[in-house]
Protein backbone atom coordinates (compact mmCIF):
# COMPACT_ATOMS: atom_id res chain seq x y z
CA UNK A 1 0.00 0.00 0.00
CA UNK A 2 0.99 3.61 -0.32
CA UNK A 3 0.55 5.88 2.62
CA UNK A 4 1.51 8.86 0.50
CA UNK A 5 -1.94 10.20 -0.25
CA UNK A 6 -1.40 13.41 -2.19
CA UNK A 7 -1.67 13.06 -5.96
CA UNK A 8 -0.85 16.65 -6.83
CA UNK A 9 -0.31 20.07 -5.34
CA UNK A 10 -2.72 22.50 -6.98
CA UNK A 11 -1.83 25.76 -5.23
CA UNK A 12 0.75 26.89 -2.73
CA UNK A 13 1.68 30.10 -0.97
CA UNK A 14 3.53 30.99 2.22
CA UNK A 15 0.68 30.03 4.50
CA UNK A 16 -1.74 28.04 2.37
CA UNK A 17 -1.64 24.90 0.25
CA UNK A 18 -4.20 23.04 -1.83
CA UNK A 19 -3.70 19.40 -2.80
CA UNK A 20 -5.75 16.72 -4.52
CA UNK A 21 -6.27 13.14 -3.56
CA UNK A 22 -7.95 10.91 -6.11
CA UNK A 23 -9.83 8.07 -4.48
CA UNK A 24 -9.56 4.85 -6.40
CA UNK A 25 -7.94 1.46 -6.91
CA UNK A 26 -4.79 2.36 -4.96
CA UNK A 27 -6.92 2.77 -1.85
CA UNK A 28 -7.16 -0.94 -1.15
CA UNK A 29 -8.58 -0.38 2.36
CA UNK A 30 -11.85 0.66 0.71
CA UNK A 31 -12.44 -3.06 0.22
CA UNK A 32 -12.84 -3.29 4.00
CA UNK A 33 -14.47 0.13 4.48
CA UNK A 34 -16.98 -1.03 3.55
CA UNK A 35 -17.22 -4.21 1.44
CA UNK A 36 -20.71 -3.38 0.18
CA UNK A 37 -20.40 0.41 0.35
CA UNK A 38 -16.88 1.79 -0.22
CA UNK A 39 -16.33 5.26 1.26
CA UNK A 40 -13.12 7.02 2.24
CA UNK A 41 -12.68 6.54 6.01
CA UNK A 42 -13.02 9.79 7.96
CA UNK A 43 -9.54 9.48 9.42
CA UNK A 44 -8.10 9.16 5.89
CA UNK A 45 -9.76 12.48 5.03
CA UNK A 46 -7.95 13.87 8.09
CA UNK A 47 -4.71 12.15 7.02
CA UNK A 48 -5.03 13.84 3.61
CA UNK A 49 -5.25 17.22 5.37
CA UNK A 50 -2.31 16.21 7.58
CA UNK A 51 -0.14 15.35 4.56
CA UNK A 52 -1.06 18.62 2.84
CA UNK A 53 -0.08 20.38 6.07
CA UNK A 54 3.23 18.46 6.19
CA UNK A 55 3.91 19.63 2.64
CA UNK A 56 3.21 23.23 3.68
CA UNK A 57 5.40 22.90 6.80
CA UNK A 58 8.15 21.43 4.60
CA UNK A 59 7.92 24.44 2.28
CA UNK A 60 8.25 26.73 5.30
CA UNK A 61 11.38 24.90 6.36
CA UNK A 62 12.85 25.19 2.87
CA UNK A 63 12.65 21.46 2.09
CA UNK A 64 12.89 20.98 -1.71
CA UNK A 65 9.53 20.37 -3.33
CA UNK A 66 10.56 17.05 -4.84
CA UNK A 67 11.91 15.74 -1.53
CA UNK A 68 9.99 13.25 0.62
CA UNK A 69 7.65 14.73 3.22
CA UNK A 70 9.56 15.13 6.49
CA UNK A 71 8.26 12.98 9.33
CA UNK A 72 5.58 14.73 11.40
CA UNK A 73 2.73 13.37 13.46
CA UNK A 74 -0.53 14.77 14.80
CA UNK A 75 0.03 16.18 18.29
CA UNK A 76 -3.52 17.46 18.77
CA UNK A 77 -6.82 17.50 16.96
CA UNK A 78 -8.89 20.43 18.16
CA UNK A 79 -12.01 19.61 16.17
CA UNK A 80 -12.73 17.72 12.99
CA UNK A 81 -16.25 17.39 11.60
CA UNK A 82 -17.55 15.37 8.68
CA UNK A 83 -20.27 16.55 6.35
CA UNK A 84 -20.17 14.42 3.19
CA UNK A 85 -18.92 11.08 1.90
CA UNK A 86 -16.06 10.61 -0.54
CA UNK A 87 -16.53 7.66 -2.88
CA UNK A 88 -14.24 5.84 -5.33
CA UNK A 89 -13.77 7.86 -8.52
CA UNK A 90 -14.08 11.16 -6.65
CA UNK A 91 -11.33 13.62 -5.72
CA UNK A 92 -10.83 15.08 -2.28
CA UNK A 93 -9.45 18.61 -2.49
CA UNK A 94 -7.56 19.42 0.69
CA UNK A 95 -6.93 23.05 1.55
CA UNK A 96 -4.80 23.81 4.60
CA UNK A 97 -3.86 27.12 6.15
CA UNK A 98 -1.15 27.75 8.67
CA UNK A 99 -2.46 29.29 11.90
CA UNK A 100 0.70 29.35 14.02
CA UNK A 101 4.24 28.13 13.59
CA UNK A 102 7.03 27.51 16.04
CA UNK A 103 9.65 26.24 13.62
CA UNK A 104 12.32 25.91 16.33
CA UNK A 105 10.10 23.60 18.36
CA UNK A 106 8.88 21.89 15.17
CA UNK A 107 5.25 22.59 16.09
CA UNK A 108 2.73 23.90 13.56
CA UNK A 109 -1.00 24.65 13.92
CA UNK A 110 -3.28 24.35 10.90
CA UNK A 111 -6.86 24.60 9.85
CA UNK A 112 -8.03 22.58 6.93
CA UNK A 113 -11.05 21.85 4.83
CA UNK A 114 -11.60 19.00 2.41
CA UNK A 115 -14.15 19.31 -0.37
CA UNK A 116 -15.53 16.87 -2.88
CA UNK A 117 -17.24 18.19 -6.00
CA UNK A 118 -17.45 21.59 -4.32
CA UNK A 119 -19.13 20.25 -1.19
CA UNK A 120 -17.48 20.30 2.21
CA UNK A 121 -16.60 16.77 3.36
CA UNK A 122 -14.27 17.44 6.28
CA UNK A 123 -13.14 20.47 8.24
CA UNK A 124 -10.94 20.91 11.26
CA UNK A 125 -8.06 22.30 13.24
CA UNK A 126 -5.00 20.30 14.22
CA UNK A 127 -1.42 20.58 15.42
CA UNK A 128 1.51 18.69 13.93
CA UNK A 129 4.90 18.11 15.50
CA UNK A 130 8.17 17.07 13.91
CA UNK A 131 9.42 13.56 14.69
CA UNK A 132 12.86 13.37 16.25
CA UNK A 133 15.05 10.44 15.07
CA UNK A 134 15.74 9.47 18.69
CA UNK A 135 12.06 8.61 19.04
CA UNK A 136 12.52 5.48 16.92
CA UNK A 137 13.58 3.71 20.08
CA UNK A 138 10.10 4.31 21.43
CA UNK A 139 10.77 3.92 25.10
CA UNK A 140 13.85 5.68 26.44
CA UNK A 141 13.68 3.80 29.74
CA UNK A 142 13.56 0.37 28.09
CA UNK A 143 16.15 1.25 25.50
CA UNK A 144 18.76 1.46 28.28
CA UNK A 145 18.02 -2.07 29.51
CA UNK B 1 -28.78 28.29 43.66
CA UNK B 2 -28.24 31.14 41.16
CA UNK B 3 -25.02 31.29 39.23
CA UNK B 4 -23.23 34.58 38.56
CA UNK B 5 -22.72 35.65 34.95
CA UNK B 6 -18.92 35.52 35.22
CA UNK B 7 -18.93 32.02 36.65
CA UNK B 8 -21.37 30.76 34.02
CA UNK B 9 -19.34 32.50 31.29
CA UNK B 10 -16.14 30.80 32.49
CA UNK B 11 -17.76 27.36 32.33
CA UNK B 12 -19.42 28.04 28.98
CA UNK B 13 -16.04 29.19 27.63
CA UNK B 14 -14.50 25.89 28.69
CA UNK B 15 -17.35 23.96 27.05
CA UNK B 16 -16.95 25.88 23.79
CA UNK B 17 -13.16 25.48 23.76
CA UNK B 18 -13.61 21.70 23.99
CA UNK B 19 -16.61 21.37 21.67
CA UNK B 20 -15.46 23.79 18.97
CA UNK B 21 -11.68 23.60 19.25
CA UNK B 22 -11.46 27.38 19.56
CA UNK B 23 -9.05 29.36 21.72
CA UNK B 24 -10.15 30.92 25.00
CA UNK B 25 -9.63 34.45 23.67
CA UNK B 26 -12.02 33.80 20.77
CA UNK B 27 -14.90 33.13 23.15
CA UNK B 28 -16.37 36.55 23.94
CA UNK B 29 -20.00 37.20 24.93
CA UNK B 30 -20.65 38.84 21.56
CA UNK B 31 -19.14 36.00 19.48
CA UNK B 32 -21.69 34.20 17.34
CA UNK B 33 -21.59 30.41 17.49
CA UNK B 34 -21.81 29.80 13.76
CA UNK B 35 -20.09 32.65 11.91
CA UNK B 36 -17.45 33.52 14.56
CA UNK B 37 -16.76 30.20 16.27
CA UNK B 38 -17.47 27.84 13.36
CA UNK B 39 -20.16 25.73 15.03
CA UNK B 40 -21.86 23.19 12.77
CA UNK B 41 -24.96 21.10 13.41
CA UNK B 42 -23.13 18.17 15.08
CA UNK B 43 -21.41 20.71 17.36
CA UNK B 44 -24.69 21.90 18.90
CA UNK B 45 -25.35 18.36 20.09
CA UNK B 46 -21.84 18.23 21.55
CA UNK B 47 -22.33 21.62 23.25
CA UNK B 48 -25.58 20.39 24.80
CA UNK B 49 -23.85 17.24 26.17
CA UNK B 50 -21.03 19.27 27.63
CA UNK B 51 -23.29 21.94 29.15
CA UNK B 52 -25.35 19.21 30.81
CA UNK B 53 -22.22 17.66 32.28
CA UNK B 54 -20.62 20.94 33.31
CA UNK B 55 -23.72 22.48 34.93
CA UNK B 56 -25.48 19.30 36.06
CA UNK B 57 -28.68 20.15 34.17
CA UNK B 58 -30.78 18.45 31.48
CA UNK B 59 -31.19 20.30 28.20
CA UNK B 60 -33.24 19.50 25.14
CA UNK B 61 -31.33 20.73 22.08
CA UNK B 62 -34.47 22.38 20.71
CA UNK B 63 -34.75 24.48 23.87
CA UNK B 64 -31.26 25.87 23.52
CA UNK B 65 -31.50 26.51 19.81
CA UNK B 66 -35.03 26.35 18.41
CA UNK B 67 -33.95 25.65 14.84
CA UNK B 68 -37.17 23.83 14.08
CA UNK B 69 -38.99 27.19 14.12
CA UNK B 70 -37.03 28.11 10.98
CA UNK B 71 -38.27 25.11 9.01
CA UNK B 72 -41.89 25.43 10.08
CA UNK B 73 -44.07 26.95 7.33
CA UNK B 74 -46.22 28.55 10.06
CA UNK B 75 -43.28 30.72 11.02
CA UNK B 76 -41.35 31.17 7.79
CA UNK B 77 -42.62 32.33 4.43
CA UNK B 78 -40.29 32.53 1.42
CA UNK B 79 -37.13 32.66 3.54
CA UNK B 80 -38.57 35.43 5.72
CA UNK B 81 -39.61 34.96 9.32
CA UNK B 82 -43.25 35.90 9.89
CA UNK B 83 -44.63 37.90 12.84
CA UNK B 84 -45.75 34.61 14.37
CA UNK B 85 -42.21 33.27 13.86
CA UNK B 86 -40.65 36.24 15.65
CA UNK B 87 -43.12 35.82 18.51
CA UNK B 88 -42.27 32.13 18.73
CA UNK B 89 -38.52 32.80 18.76
CA UNK B 90 -38.97 35.45 21.46
CA UNK B 91 -40.96 33.00 23.55
CA UNK B 92 -38.38 30.25 23.11
CA UNK B 93 -35.30 32.45 23.45
CA UNK B 94 -36.25 35.03 26.08
CA UNK B 95 -32.59 35.88 26.72
CA UNK B 96 -31.47 36.45 23.17
CA UNK B 97 -31.21 39.84 21.49
CA UNK B 98 -33.37 39.29 18.43
CA UNK B 99 -33.48 42.92 17.25
CA UNK B 100 -31.38 42.40 14.11
CA UNK B 101 -33.38 39.42 12.90
CA UNK B 102 -36.59 41.25 13.79
CA UNK B 103 -35.72 43.97 11.30
CA UNK B 104 -34.19 41.84 8.53
CA UNK B 105 -36.55 38.86 8.98
CA UNK B 106 -33.99 36.81 7.08
CA UNK B 107 -33.74 33.13 8.10
CA UNK B 108 -30.05 33.19 7.24
CA UNK B 109 -29.51 35.90 9.86
CA UNK B 110 -30.65 33.61 12.66
CA UNK B 111 -27.16 32.35 13.32
CA UNK B 112 -26.02 35.95 13.83
CA UNK B 113 -28.25 36.36 16.87
CA UNK B 114 -27.13 33.13 18.51
CA UNK B 115 -24.18 34.29 20.59
CA UNK B 116 -22.11 33.06 23.52
CA UNK B 117 -24.11 35.51 25.68
CA UNK B 118 -27.32 33.71 24.62
CA UNK B 119 -25.94 30.43 25.98
CA UNK B 120 -24.69 31.96 29.23
CA UNK B 121 -28.09 33.55 29.95
CA UNK B 122 -29.89 30.34 28.97
CA UNK B 123 -27.78 28.35 31.40
CA UNK B 124 -28.21 30.96 34.16
CA UNK B 125 -31.97 30.72 33.79
CA UNK B 126 -31.86 26.93 33.90
CA UNK B 127 -29.58 26.65 36.91
CA UNK B 128 -31.75 29.00 39.03
CA UNK C 1 -4.03 -2.44 3.98
CA UNK C 2 -6.72 -4.07 6.05
CA UNK C 3 -9.06 -1.79 7.91
CA UNK C 4 -9.67 -3.44 11.25
CA UNK C 5 -7.31 -1.74 13.69
CA UNK C 6 -8.09 -3.87 16.75
CA UNK C 7 -6.81 -7.36 17.58
CA UNK C 8 -9.12 -8.24 20.43
CA UNK C 9 -11.78 -6.85 22.72
CA UNK C 10 -10.73 -7.64 26.28
CA UNK C 11 -13.52 -5.98 28.27
CA UNK C 12 -17.08 -5.06 27.33
CA UNK C 13 -19.72 -3.57 29.57
CA UNK C 14 -22.80 -3.09 27.40
CA UNK C 15 -23.62 0.57 26.60
CA UNK C 16 -20.87 1.74 28.96
CA UNK C 17 -17.29 0.75 28.28
CA UNK C 18 -15.12 -1.30 25.94
CA UNK C 19 -11.41 -2.10 26.14
CA UNK C 20 -9.61 -3.36 23.04
CA UNK C 21 -5.96 -4.05 22.33
CA UNK C 22 -3.83 -4.20 19.23
CA UNK C 23 -0.17 -4.84 18.68
CA UNK C 24 1.74 -2.69 16.22
CA UNK C 25 3.57 -4.89 13.73
CA UNK C 26 6.27 -4.59 11.10
CA UNK C 27 3.97 -6.80 9.09
CA UNK C 28 1.80 -3.78 8.34
CA UNK C 29 2.59 -2.03 5.10
CA UNK C 30 1.82 1.38 6.50
CA UNK C 31 4.82 1.33 8.84
CA UNK C 32 7.14 1.00 5.86
CA UNK C 33 5.86 4.29 4.46
CA UNK C 34 5.46 5.98 7.84
CA UNK C 35 8.21 6.90 8.17
CA UNK C 36 10.63 5.82 5.47
CA UNK C 37 14.31 6.75 5.69
CA UNK C 38 13.98 9.64 3.24
CA UNK C 39 11.57 11.32 5.62
CA UNK C 40 13.81 11.36 8.68
CA UNK C 41 16.60 13.84 9.28
CA UNK C 42 19.31 11.26 10.02
CA UNK C 43 18.36 9.14 7.00
CA UNK C 44 17.13 6.14 8.97
CA UNK C 45 13.49 5.01 9.07
CA UNK C 46 11.21 5.68 12.06
CA UNK C 47 8.42 3.11 11.71
CA UNK C 48 5.42 4.10 13.81
CA UNK C 49 1.63 4.04 13.67
CA UNK C 50 0.22 7.19 12.10
CA UNK C 51 -1.70 9.01 14.81
CA UNK C 52 -4.67 9.30 12.48
CA UNK C 53 -4.85 5.49 12.50
CA UNK C 54 -4.59 5.49 16.31
CA UNK C 55 -7.69 7.71 16.18
CA UNK C 56 -9.27 5.12 13.85
CA UNK C 57 -8.50 2.37 16.40
CA UNK C 58 -10.37 4.38 19.01
CA UNK C 59 -13.19 5.07 16.54
CA UNK C 60 -13.54 1.31 16.00
CA UNK C 61 -13.47 0.54 19.73
CA UNK C 62 -16.01 3.29 20.46
CA UNK C 63 -18.03 2.47 17.33
CA UNK C 64 -18.33 -1.22 18.26
CA UNK C 65 -19.34 -0.18 21.80
CA UNK C 66 -22.02 2.17 20.42
CA UNK C 67 -23.19 -0.41 17.86
CA UNK C 68 -23.33 -3.19 20.44
CA UNK C 69 -25.54 -0.99 22.66
CA UNK C 70 -28.30 -1.38 20.04
CA UNK C 71 -27.40 -4.94 19.00
CA UNK C 72 -25.80 -3.54 15.81
CA UNK C 73 -29.12 -2.38 14.39
CA UNK C 74 -27.86 1.17 13.83
CA UNK C 75 -25.37 2.24 11.18
CA UNK C 76 -22.85 4.01 13.37
CA UNK C 77 -20.74 6.53 11.45
CA UNK C 78 -17.97 8.81 12.74
CA UNK C 79 -19.31 12.37 12.66
CA UNK C 80 -16.80 14.35 14.72
CA UNK C 81 -13.40 14.07 16.33
CA UNK C 82 -13.99 16.43 19.22
CA UNK C 83 -10.59 16.56 20.75
CA UNK C 84 -7.59 14.29 20.47
CA UNK C 85 -4.41 14.91 22.43
CA UNK C 86 -1.25 12.85 22.04
CA UNK C 87 1.54 12.56 24.61
CA UNK C 88 4.62 14.38 23.32
CA UNK C 89 7.72 12.34 22.43
CA UNK C 90 5.90 9.02 22.33
CA UNK C 91 5.44 6.92 19.19
CA UNK C 92 3.79 3.54 18.64
CA UNK C 93 6.76 1.65 17.21
CA UNK C 94 6.66 -2.03 16.11
CA UNK C 95 6.08 -4.38 19.04
CA UNK C 96 4.12 -1.79 21.02
CA UNK C 97 0.65 -2.67 22.23
CA UNK C 98 -2.08 -0.05 22.15
CA UNK C 99 -4.86 -0.42 24.69
CA UNK C 100 -8.00 1.56 23.83
CA UNK C 101 -10.59 2.23 26.52
CA UNK C 102 -13.77 3.74 25.09
CA UNK C 103 -16.54 5.07 27.33
CA UNK C 104 -20.01 6.15 26.24
CA UNK C 105 -20.80 9.64 27.53
CA UNK C 106 -24.22 9.72 25.96
CA UNK C 107 -26.21 7.65 23.49
CA UNK C 108 -29.65 8.34 22.06
CA UNK C 109 -31.62 7.86 18.87
CA UNK C 110 -29.49 10.32 16.89
CA UNK C 111 -26.08 8.95 17.84
CA UNK C 112 -23.43 8.64 20.52
CA UNK C 113 -20.74 10.72 22.20
CA UNK C 114 -17.73 8.85 23.57
CA UNK C 115 -14.56 9.62 25.44
CA UNK C 116 -11.47 7.49 25.09
CA UNK C 117 -8.03 6.83 26.49
CA UNK C 118 -5.24 5.07 24.60
CA UNK C 119 -2.35 3.61 26.56
CA UNK C 120 0.87 2.39 25.03
CA UNK C 121 2.57 -0.71 26.40
CA UNK C 122 6.14 -0.67 25.10
CA UNK C 123 7.66 -3.63 23.26
CA UNK C 124 8.23 -6.47 25.69
CA UNK C 125 6.45 -4.62 28.47
CA UNK C 126 3.51 -5.70 30.57
CA UNK C 127 0.34 -3.99 31.73
CA UNK C 128 2.31 -2.24 34.49
CA UNK C 129 4.43 -0.51 31.89
CA UNK C 130 1.44 1.14 30.18
CA UNK C 131 1.90 4.84 29.54
CA UNK C 132 -0.83 7.34 28.64
CA UNK C 133 -0.59 7.86 24.88
CA UNK C 134 -3.71 9.73 23.80
CA UNK C 135 -7.13 10.97 24.85
CA UNK C 136 -9.71 10.98 22.06
CA UNK C 137 -13.30 12.29 22.24
CA UNK C 138 -15.57 11.27 19.37
CA UNK C 139 -19.14 11.65 18.17
CA UNK C 140 -21.05 9.22 16.01
CA UNK C 141 -24.25 9.55 14.02
CA UNK C 142 -26.84 6.87 13.48
CA UNK C 143 -27.17 7.54 9.78
CA UNK C 144 -30.74 6.37 9.30
CA UNK C 145 -31.80 8.86 11.93
CA UNK C 146 -29.81 11.82 10.65
CA UNK C 147 -29.09 11.49 6.98
CA UNK C 148 -32.22 10.31 5.33
CA UNK C 149 -32.10 11.23 1.70
CA UNK C 150 -28.39 10.57 1.41
CA UNK C 151 -27.52 7.51 -0.57
CA UNK C 152 -26.92 5.08 2.27
CA UNK C 153 -27.83 1.46 1.66
CA UNK C 154 -30.63 -0.17 3.60
CA UNK C 155 -28.55 -2.97 5.08
CA UNK C 156 -26.05 -2.37 7.87
CA UNK C 157 -22.87 -1.96 5.81
CA UNK C 158 -20.88 -0.66 8.80
CA UNK C 159 -20.69 -3.73 10.99
CA UNK C 160 -19.05 -6.06 8.53
CA UNK C 161 -18.18 -9.71 8.87
CA UNK C 162 -14.73 -8.57 10.02
CA UNK C 163 -16.22 -6.89 13.07
CA UNK C 164 -18.35 -9.93 13.77
CA UNK C 165 -15.18 -12.06 13.56
CA UNK C 166 -13.59 -9.66 16.06
CA UNK C 167 -16.48 -10.41 18.45
CA UNK C 168 -15.94 -14.14 17.81
CA UNK C 169 -12.23 -14.10 18.69
CA UNK C 170 -13.02 -11.98 21.74
CA UNK C 171 -15.55 -14.51 23.02
CA UNK C 172 -18.47 -12.10 22.65
CA UNK C 173 -21.75 -13.49 21.32
CA UNK C 174 -22.85 -12.16 17.94
CA UNK C 175 -26.19 -10.40 18.09
CA UNK C 176 -29.16 -12.26 16.68
CA UNK C 177 -29.29 -11.92 12.91
CA UNK C 178 -25.53 -11.43 12.42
Amino acid sequence: MRFELLDEIAERSADRLVAHKHVGEADDYLRDHFPSFPILPGVMMLETLVQAARRLAADLRGVPQDAALPAMVVAEVRKVTYAAMVRPGQTLTAEVKLRKADADAGVFDFEGVGTVEGKEAVKGRFRLRAVNPSERLGQPALAEN
Amino acid sequence: MPIEYEEAMAKVTEVLEDALGVDEDEVTPEATLGPDLGAESIDYLDIVFRLEKSFGIKIDQAELMPNEVLTDPTYVDGGKITDAGIAELKAKMPHADLSSIESSRDVDDFEKVFTVDTIVKFVQARVD
Amino acid sequence: MRWVWLDRIVELEKSKRLVAVRTVSWGEDVLHDHFAKEQVSDGRAVPCMPHTLVIEGMAQAAGVLAGHANDFREKVILAKIGKAMFTPDLLATPGSTLRHTATIERIDASGAATSGVVELIPPGGGADDARPFATIDLMFSHVDQNRQGLAFPEHNFVFTEQFMALLDVSGIARPVGH
